[in-house]
């Protein structure tokens, strides 16, 4: 009997010492919604989520060592890669789609423009596997891991588990990216009333044409419904590209992207999956002039929008207020420094 | 402090029955034919098939389930299992049974259900690097059959299947439910050759995408498990 004491006794102490163990709480945001991502399945802890930065800064997830996650999702670009309307991978090979900014990952329910990734663990292993991106896999990559001096004693800090395993190796690649948030623009600021903040008559003008017509698909506060809808761009018969039917089969589909969230626009130029547009100018000229009509079209954008000259700056300057400075220079997002100095590479 | 108490008793009570449950093995036994499946080598040809070597067979049993006729008398918990021809060990799975239970049927699934599918990062046999994970599109591998045939005029002759996918209008997930002769082991024969037999390998030789197809090539692995007599 005394031994079952002991033995209880020991059991409640293991887990209060483990209970303590350095858990992070996500902090979500003043009248934001529930996250989507059931963290109770990954709680997170500082240690994962510094884990996960070193990898997603690491060159070492590519075949030849040349490309990390960052090279295609620059911190002070909202986590895009500006100026290339396709993306670039190794040996300068060019992939089929534009980077997305990443932001707000943890309210994501499906991933990519057409939605072929369904959870946010899974997500690293299309670009580590694809030929034009890193064209590496996961076991060469976990190979790798386990032979590096500075990764075992990572893990072992983070999981408190030597083996790098995939299961692991993906759950601390999310924490990081689970703690991407963006919600101090100026039009944070605005909403939740700071106090000497306030839109300019343009920016507030634009904000009201912006729920008149864009609001439907690019829902506040995300900025988008996380869903996939066929916004009227003609195909570019280059790439052949109709999104969503490649993963559903289902003609409904045809044409529909995921609808991008417009935070921090002003930096993921260019637009769109393929990267066509250069400059908001162009994207709010498409909604108002060149819509395409078809089979699939979004019914909201059947009827035409008719916006002034006025009006298209405004809008303009009321998108620019989705900027979040503090976001793309948030030190917790950048390179860490502290763990590559410290250890030779190998 | 009563609690604890609660949980000693408990905990006794645990231990005690432990020591009278059954332990059933569940055998998966990949043959070709009459004959224990080997990879990568020559399997006998004969005029249904031109079949040369196998070289990789991997499949996910899930659920296991036992009946009594039509009650469900156990169903083993968080039931996932790679079977990997190429590992042994794999191929048996150990049921611990409760005492006095009775049950004359066995069923699984022969897949990974669309609930796992969507659930993130696993670990054990889940684990995605167990090359069971597609990286493209999201979900997993349920049955993998890879090898080579003459038929084939691919390259090196080989033919790849890579049957899955969870959700409408191709979920690939197959149930499978057997009659069992004795109920002290369970041995399942899983004949790869009248899998391979009923495939015009010439003309469907590399199935990796959900689909149609793999629909049809997953309820025809299913086709193959029996019970040992
Ligand atoms: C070669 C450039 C490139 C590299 C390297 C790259 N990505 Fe991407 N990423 C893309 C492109 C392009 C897409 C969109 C692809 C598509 O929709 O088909 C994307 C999509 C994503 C998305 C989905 C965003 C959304 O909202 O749907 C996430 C998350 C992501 N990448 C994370 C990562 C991580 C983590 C890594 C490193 C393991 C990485 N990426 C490496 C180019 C890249
Ligand atoms: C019917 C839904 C819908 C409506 C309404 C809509 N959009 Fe979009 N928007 C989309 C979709 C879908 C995409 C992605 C399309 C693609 O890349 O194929 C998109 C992309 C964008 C992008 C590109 C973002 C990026 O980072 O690439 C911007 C900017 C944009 N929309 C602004 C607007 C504005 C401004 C309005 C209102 C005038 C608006 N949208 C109305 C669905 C919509």
């Amino acid at each position: 009997m005394k031994k079952y004491l002991l033995f209880v006794f020991g059991v409640w102490i293991m887990i209060v010492a483990l209970k303590g163990d350095d858990e992070t709480k996500f902090r979500i945001p003043k009248n934001w919604p529930k996250p989507v991502y059931e963290f109770n399945k990954n709680p997170l802890n500082k240690d994962k989520i510094l884990l996960g930065r070193a990898l997603f800064y690491d060159p070492v997830l590519s075949a030849d060592s040349t490309i990390s996650c960052t090279s295609c999702h620059l911190q002070y670009t909202a986590f895009t890669h500006v100026d290339h309307t396709l993306s670039h991978g190794i040996n300068g090979r060019i992939g089929t789609r534009n980077a997305p900014a990443l932001t707000n990952m943890a309210w994501g329910t499906l991933f990519m423009w057409d939605g072929a990734v369904n959870h946010l663990d899974m997500q690293p292993l299309a670009p580590i596997s694809h030929p034009d991106e890193m064209g590496s896999n996961i076991d060469t990559v976990l190979f790798r891991l386990r032979r590096s001096s500075i990764y075992p004693s990572l893990f072992y800090k983070a999981f408190k588990d030597s083996a790098i395993t995939g299961e692991h190796f993906l759950k601390a690649m999310s924490q990081f990216m689970l703690t991407i948030v963006s919600s101090n623009a100026k039009y944070d600021q605005v909403m939740r009333k700071e106090k000497g903040i306030a839109f300019t008559s343009q920016e507030a003008n634009g904000y009201r044409l912006f729920r008149t017509y864009c609001e439907s698909c690019h829902k506040e506060p995300l900025f988008t419904i996380n869903d996939f809808r066929n916004n009227g761009l003609s195909v570019d018969t280059t790439l052949n590209d109709y999104g969503r039917i490649k993963i559903t089969h289902d003609s409904k589909d045809s044409l529909c992207f995921k609808v991008p969230s417009l935070r921090n626009v002003e930096f993921s130029y260019p637009y769109m999956h393929d990267g066509r547009f250069a400059t908001l100018q162009q994207v709010i000229n498409h909604y108002t002039t060149s819509i395409q009509h078809s089979a699939t079209l979004s019914p909201l954008l059947d009827k035409p929008i008719f916006l002034t000259a006025n009006e298209k700056v405004d809008m303009v300057a009321f998108l620019l207020t989705l900027t979040d400075k503090e976001f793309l220079f948030n030190r917790a997002y950048s390179f860490p420094k502290e763990i590559f100095m410290s250890a030779p590479k190998e | 402090m009563y609690r604890y108490i609660t949980v000693v008793i408990l905990s006794m009570i645990c231990t005690h029955n432990s020591s009278a449950q059954n332990v059933v093995p569940v055998i998966f036994r990949n043959v070709w034919g009459n004959t224990p499946l080997q990879l990568d080598s020559s399997l006998h040809t004969n005029q249904d098939t031109n079949i040369s070597t196998i070289n990789n067979l991997k499949y996910y049993v899930s659920g296991i389930t036992l009946l009594h006729n039509s009650d469900v008398v156990f169903s083993e918990p968080s039931s996932v299992h790679l079977i990997d021809a190429r590992m042994p060990s794999s191929c048996t799975v150990m049921l611990n049974l409760p005492k006095d239970v009775f049950y004359n049927r066995i069923s699984f699934n022969l897949g990974i259900d669309s609930i796992t599918n969507v659930s993130g990062a696993m670990g054990g046999d889940l684990d995605p690097t167990k090359g069971m994970y597609w990286t493209w599109q999201s979900g997993y591998i349920n049955y993998k059959l890879e090898g080579k045939s003459n038929a084939c005029k691919t390259r090196n002759n080989e033919f790849h299947f890579h049957l899955g996918g969870y959700s409408y209008p191709f979920a690939s997930i197959q149930k499978i439910v057997l009659n069992l002769e004795r109920t002290d082991s369970i041995v399942i024969i899983a004949d790869v050759s009248t899998f391979v037999k009923q495939i015009d390998l010439a003309n469907e030789n590399s199935v990796m995408i959900p689909s149609e197809q793999a629909m049809k090539l997953s309820r025809l692995a299913a086709s193959i498990f029996s019970i040992q007599k």
